[in-house]
């Protein structure tokens, strides 16, 4: 495969503001990323769920930038606008036709020095109803809606920061106030704390002009403060934690989650190549075991996340039949996963072949390769490793794997979630 | 199906400012062929690029210069002797190509008793050939780095390749051996009508899904295709044969039916021969789909329609009627008029029930533009108190469409939205194909976006207000919630607004 050639540029503002810069002209278009870092990992006990609503509060108009103009803008320009809240990070994002580069550096840029002096009780109270409402449709109406949360609490202890979820405490957000936004916005939303990426058709000999002049004069503020809690965990869990629910779901689940190192960890690689021996494609190891050899399962589902603080995690799942044996769903997929132990050789060739061309199909729009480039540079302070990554996958070897999975996979580092139909169909 | 019940869960845990609704806001809106550069746009208006010296003002939005042009590739569009229609376009900027084989006829191929059929087959493609076994297949494509999907909507059943260039000979191997030697074996049949009628038992547990589904019956009766979900129901999907999916495929999956759309690394001449060898000894006219009967759903005014799903935190509420087909000749005033009302996020039922009365994560509207008329629908998930309220917002949002021309600002808005975002949607092989396949499929000529731009800008307020007054009434629309009845029907049969019936729940 052709080897991945795409740019990166790395500057920094006197204020602290880290800048990549990538060009690319396939199409008129061009992507302005931003990465601020705070996500719920920085949530202080009794205010989860607030770096999201914040989020919200940002969409809600700056000094110069009344409510509702921010949308209006980019619309008005062709363009497209979004932001999401994660554990490690919060990002806002706009892909616009390239001319209109200015338009998005200005709305991002006055957010970020003079978002305070727009808010509002009565804006405060209305993202707040909205984000509820997000919470009630994307968990509270779904069937196994609150899985995320009830892992999280088996896999992370109280005082870890991802033991709650991104979404938060609905009790939490009645509390918060407008004096929290302010603080939270001197706090976290400084310059030096975020990473802007342009990446598309622009002028190379003025953009970084333009960036100055929009971003240069933000007060470059404090370093933020340490992520609350205790951060560092031993690797494993040290057993296997259950939690079993009844509920109006219309199968049977298992999930089961396994403590990985983090995201920063060089094992992660190993842990990306051996989810995709599991679950990528449906000649992985689970779908071809579960759905199609023993057809226990209805659907297999994997994903590793890439978590920054301490431990991060792995999840399998699989979804039974009506009146399926709950025990031998879970031994089927725990045994998929113990059994990597004697992964091999094809199978790893596989996973990586296919984890390869996802990474480079991925980076085909301007907008999600800005993503990658604004990760890298927040975590790792290297963009250029966005051209390395299918390097660190091919690297990966069978008796790492093999290795990974011993340590890893078996009942001394489980959380196991099930969900049982009410009927107990 | 693709991957199928292997799904990826990238960032799920992830919290976003918008949900989907908006994105996609007009399911089968895109297409676009060769044609001239996109030059016009009310962007161009004014001002000069902002350059080093000015004073910076942050009071006011930066001025800009003029767009910048798009200029769509040449399609070159020819038949093969097999009846095989090509359209084909060259983009050489990373070794990849994409392309979409389509067959003319989905779910609306077969009659609303066999629904399921069509994404039945389409399921079975990959689950072995004459001489490849399923995991053969799945593991070819894998070592290859290709992506390989089979699927079918109510128009089309389609397959779809995305693979390296380098690759390209063999995985279209694959491709190709798929659709002309499906095996069916009847152990496969089972075990995916198996997994199929989970995913419907999952479906039904999904609010969402209870409200569409019920949604389309309602419209269009249950004797119509439309009016069927995809997936088919467990009773419909149960009943299908060997030989029903034997006959769909032979009548469906035939070069006479097939338009193969291919956009990437790769030249014309170079693709023939490729073509010529991979599908060798391919014939057959197959059958064209049947004309479609009038949808025979609701229509005698406006009523209401409950879905009880106890318990329920929000309620799903649909709000719409029959629309257009994606040949009507309103399509451009149709998309700013829908734009306006709810296809972005500042479109007036998002910035009502989202942004001003808080009563959901987001509000949004779409024209799902088939063969045939398909749904014109107004959609949200609202706070189960706030059931009523939001109906009533609803309603008025439909009314006032028609009621009075919206103003030139707002106009200006969502045409300069729709007119100048093209180029994003062109930005990947995978979009170009999109784009040329739905209008191969509706018979639209493959220049239709050379004059986009300029016929969107040059829609005027008059022409919304029709497509308002036509096809927005409030007084004419069906009103789907399933939602807590316990606690929802009594303040909406309050409203006054029309007959409000409770449907039997939950029939998978």
């Amino acid at each position: 495969m052709k080897r991945l050639d795409i740019p990166s540029e790395r500057h920094r503002l006197d204020n602290g503001l880290r800048v990549v810069l990538s060009h690319d002209d396939t199409v008129p278009v061009v992507a302005v990323n931003l990465w601020y870092g705070v996500g719920s990992r920085n949530e202080q006990p009794g205010k989860t769920g607030f770096a999201h609503l914040f989020e919200h509060m940002m969409f809600q108009g700056s000094e110069h930038v009344p409510k509702n103009r921010h949308f209006e803008l980019i619309e008005r320009a062709g363009g497209a606008s979004n932001a999401t809240t994660w554990f490690d990070r919060t990002n806002y994002f706009e892909t616009v036709p390239s001319h209109h580069l200015d338009l998005a550096l200005w709305l991002e840029a006055d957010r970020m020095g003079w978002m305070v002096p727009a808010m509002t009780q009565e804006k405060l109270d209305n993202q707040r109803d909205v984000v509820k409402n997000e919470k009630r449709q994307r968990y509270d109406n779904q069937p196994y809606g609150d899985w995320d949360e009830r892992l999280q609490k088996l896999l992370w202890p109280e005082d870890h920061p991802y033991h709650h979820t991104v979404i938060g405490s609905m009790e939490d957000l009645d509390a918060a106030s407008l004096d929290d936004v302010a603080s939270f916005f001197e706090t976290f939303y400084r310059p030096s704390n975020a990473v802007l990426t342009i990446a598309g058709e622009f002028t190379r000999a003025s953009v970084l002009e333009k960036v100055d002049r929009w971003f240069g004069d933000i007060a470059q503020g404090d370093a933020i403060p340490p992520i609350p809690g205790r951060s560092e965990v031993p690797p494993l869990i040290g057993s296997t934690m259950r939690d079993r629910v009844v509920a109006d779901v219309p199968l049977p689940r298992v999930i089961v989650a396994y403590r990985i190192p983090p995201y920063s960890s060089d094992d992660f690689a190993v842990v990306e190549v051996a989810r995709a021996v599991l679950g990528a494609g449906r000649a992985s190891r689970l779908y071809r075991r579960l759905v199609r050899e023993q057809r226990v399962a209805n659907d297999v589902v994997s994903y590793a996340f890439p978590l920054m603080s301490g431990a991060s995690m792995l999840l399998v799942w699989a979804t039974g039949f009506p009146g399926s044996d709950e025990a031998a769903l879970e031994e089927a997929l725990t045994r998929g996963v113990s059994d990597l132990a004697d992964v091999e050789m094809s199978e790893v060739e596989r996973a990586i072949a296919l984890t390869e061309t996802d990474v480079v199909r991925s980076l085909e729009t301007v907008a999600h390769r800005a993503d990658v480039l604004s990760m890298l540079e927040l975590h790792f302070a290297d963009p250029a490793r966005i051209n390395r990554e299918v390097d660190r996958l091919r690297a990966v070897t069978v008796e790492q794997i093999r290795s990974f999975a011993s340590e890893h996979f078996g009942p001394d580092n489980r959380a196991v979630l099930t969900y049982v139909p009410e009927d107990g169909s | 199906m693709n991957r199928g019940a292997v799904v990826t869960i990238m960032s799920w845990a992830a919290v976003s400012l918008t949900g989907c609704a908006f994105g996609v806001a007009v399911s089968s809106d895109s297409g676009d062929g060769e044609g001239g550069s996109v030059t016009v746009g009310p962007g161009a208006t004014g001002g000069t690029p902002s350059g080093s010296a000015s004073p910076l003002d942050r009071t006011v939005a930066p001025s800009v210069g003029p767009p910048p042009s798009l200029a769509p590739p040449e399609a070159a569009d020819y038949t093969l002797d097999n009846g095989l229609r090509v359209i084909l376009v060259e983009r050489h900027t990373l070794p990849l190509v994409s392309m979409a084989l389509q067959f003319n006829g989905g779910a609306a191929a077969h009659p609303a008793s066999q629904a399921g059929l069509a994404g039945f087959t389409a399921d079975m493609l990959d689950e072995g050939t004459a001489t490849r076994s399923a995991l053969e297949i799945s593991e070819e494509l894998d070592f290859l780095g290709a992506e390989l999907s089979t699927s079918a909507g109510y128009d089309v059943s389609v397959v779809r390749l995305n693979a390296l260039e380098p690759q390209l000979d063999e995985a279209m191997a694959v491709l190709g051996d798929l659709v002309m030697n499906p095996k069916f074996a009847e152990a496969d049949l089972e075990r995916v009508r198996r997994e199929r009628l989970g995913r419907i038992l999952q479906r039904s547990a999904q609010p969402a899904a209870l409200a569409d589904d019920a949604f389309l019956e309602v419209l269009y009766g249950q004797d119509h295709p439309y009016g069927a979900p995809l997936m088919g129901s467990s009773g419909t999907l149960s009943a299908l044969t060997r030989e029903d999916v034997v006959t769909f495929h032979r009548e469906r999956y035939a070069p006479g039916q097939a338009t193969l759309v291919v956009v990437g690394d790769i030249d014309r001449e170079e693709f023939d021969s490729l073509v010529s060898s991979v599908f060798d000894g391919w014939e057959g006219e197959g059958v064209a789909p049947p004309p479609l009967a009038q949808p025979d759903g609701h229509r005698d005014g406006r009523v209401v329609f409950l879905v009880d799903r106890p318990g329920s935190a929000q309620s799903e509420v649909r709000v719409g009627r029959v629309g257009l087909a994606r040949s009507t000749d309103r399509y451009v005033p149709t998309q700013v008029a829908n734009t306006v009302l709810g296809g972005s996020f500042t479109s007036r039922l998002n910035s009502n029930l989202r942004e001003d009365k808080g009563y959901t994560y987001g509000a949004g509207s779409f024209f799902d533009l088939r063969r045939e008329p398909g749904p014109f629908e107004a959609t949200a998930s609202v706070a189960t108190p706030s059931t009523a309220e939001s109906v009533v917002e609803f309603l008025a949002e439909l009314d006032r469409m028609g009621r009075e021309q919206v103003p030139a600002d707002e106009l200006e808005r969502a045409r300069n939205f729709i007119a100048l975002r093209l180029p994003q949607r062109f930005e990947t092989i995978d979009d170009v194909v999109a784009r040329l396949a739905e209008l191969a499929v509706h018979d639209v000529p493959l220049d239709f976006y050379a004059g986009y731009v300029e016929d969107v800008i040059g829609v005027g307020g008059d022409e919304v207000q029709r497509v308002g007054t036509d096809l927005m009434d409030p007084e004419g629309m069906v009103i789907v919630i399933a939602g807590d009845v316990s606690v929802i029907e009594a303040p909406l049969r309050a409203l006054g607004i029309g007959p409000v019936h409770i449907l039997s729940a939950g029939q998978p």
